[in-house]
């Protein structure tokens, strides 16, 4: 995934994911939840959540969930996944501000 | 009642998928895939869809992983293999797959280099891979292979100098190109929408 970390910027497919995984949630629920939320606009693919979710894994911002040896797994998002959801959010709100000013003066 | 079929489509992915979906459209509903059997049995038209996707790249444990992770999705996996061989012992190496996977042996990975993936046709679409740097990312693990062999029958027609080995570097050429120009459109494509 191309996340710019140093940037704080994260692909949308990666913030989704991350919100998602604020309450626990396996991979059904997780498509099932970008879709809901972005009406229907982001749907994932199983093999492209299968790779999001290694990734992420890998950066430490989210775990498995409950029984892991077990099927069905769920996941749950890290502190550090947290950490940079609120880097993202402030990013974003910072973008939306500027865009506001400048936006609402033309 | 149940159908059997006897087909092999090597390495022509999308064609396999395509058949599958047609197999769906006139009723019949995969129940085991073999070597080159594919036994259906019947269902309503267009029940199920169907993507075979490409994991020869994978290891065992990882191949083992994806195909769990897609049977928790509700989907229902089979493994198909994309060479014809029936040898009980056989080993090959794959220095393009990923690390554990480099040596692919009858009892690992080697005739389980395909997924067929179905799915319940709720009327929405069915794709595996869905954002642009996903798909570059499939595409590439295919290409891969075709390029290892296309560089390896060729420089080994180089080395013995005996042409018609070059042949066999010319077919994998053939889905090298193919490859390349999905690739070349879906960077295309992802530098437009970023």
């Amino acid at each position: 995934m191309r996340d710019n970390v140093k940037g704080g910027a994260l692909t949308e497919v990666t913030f989704y994911i991350l919100l998602a995984l604020y309450s626990p949630r396996h991979g059904y629920d997780i498509i099932r939840f970008i879709g809901e939320k972005t009406g229907g606009r982001l749907m994932l693919g199983a093999g492209t959540l299968y790779g999001a979710l290694k990734t992420l894994q890998e950066k430490g911002w989210i775990v498995p969930y409950g029984e892991v040896g077990g099927r069905k797994r769920e996941y749950t998002i890290t502190a550090s996944g947290r950490e940079v959801c609120k880097k993202e959010l402030a990013r974003l709100r910072e973008l939306v501000s500027v865009a506001e000013q400048i936006m609402e003066k033309t | 009642m149940r159908k059997k079929f006897y087909r092999f489509y090597g390495g022509l992915i999308t064609a396999q998928a395509r058949w599958l979906n047609r197999m769906s459209e006139n009723g019949l509903r995969l129940v085991r895939a073999e070597t080159l059997l594919y036994e259906f049995e019947e269902c309503e038209p267009g029940k199920y869809l169907y993507q075979v996707e490409f994991i020869g790249q994978k290891s065992m444990e990882g191949a083992k992983e994806y195909h769990d992770f897609l049977e928790d999705m509700g989907y229902r996996v089979f493994f198909k293999n994309i060479n014809l061989n029936y040898s009980a012992g056989k080993a090959v190496w794959r220095p393009w797959a990923d690390k554990g996977g480099r040596i692919a042996t009858s009892s690992t990975t080697f005739n389980r280099e395909l997924l067929i993936v179905e799915k319940e046709n709720d009327k929405t679409p069915f794709s595996l891979h869905t954002t642009l740097e996903d798909q570059r990312n499939y595409y590439k693990t295919l290409r891969r292979p075709m390029l290892f062999a296309f560089v390896f029958w060729m420089a080994f027609a180089l080395v013995m100098r005996t042409w018609w080995v070059g042949i066999f570097g010319v077919l994998f050429l053939i889905p090298l190109i193919f490859y390349q120009i999905e690739l070349t459109r879906l960077t295309k494509q992802a530098k437009l929408s970023e």
